[in-house]
């Protein structure tokens, strides 16, 4: 699987602790990392994943269906899943301000549910980090 | 004079030492399950 996962496109470094079944992955600062297909090589290498977290900067944006996302690259954005933390965010869309924060981009729903990796990932807030 | 042209030397050299601000996912880490 670290095979696998290195080998895709904008990752730098992958970490496999084998104990805990955590995988730690240091993108590239091309930008170019893409979580969904993350997933997905994870999936192919025969591997279940639980949760996927993710720390990134970028800047708070409004699309046309009025739904707010964090944009981290010009062609690449995430839909908030609303929260408290994502509404306190909200007034900063379309300003220069670039924020940090750590969110989740997937849970493996409950039960024996197949996952659905049709829908596109939306970002729940776990901490804001740091606002410039 | 000079003291104007080491003014100038020293911003420029704060405006690169000054790490750029740019969007991008910095960390992921993910809990999987079934690995051997």
């Amino acid at each position: 699987m670290k095979q696998h996962l290195g080998r895709q496109s904008g990752v730098q470094k992958v970490e496999v602790s084998l104990i805990d079944g955590k995988v730690d992955v240091t993108p590239k600062e091309d930008g170019q990392i893409d979580p969904a297909q993350l997933l997905k090589a994870t999936y192919d290498s025969g591997v279940s994943v639980a949760e996927m977290d993710v720390t990134a900067r970028g800047k708070v944006v409004k699309d046309s269906s009025g739904n707010f996302a964090l944009q981290v690259s010009p062609n690449r954005s995430y839909q908030f899943a609303g929260n408290d933390l994502s509404q306190g965010l909200e007034s900063l869309a379309g300003s220069p301000t670039v924020v940090t924060l750590r969110g989740q981009l997937y849970k493996k729903p409950g039960g024996k549910k197949k996952p659905d990796n049709s829908q596109p990932l939306k970002l729940t807030l776990l901490e804001v980090q740091k606002k410039e | 004079m000079n003291i104007r042209k080491l003014n100038k030397l020293v911003l420029f050299g704060l405006m690169f030492a000054t790490p750029f601000v740019q969007a991008q996912i910095t960390h992921v880490d993910m809990r999987v399950e079934g690995m051997t």
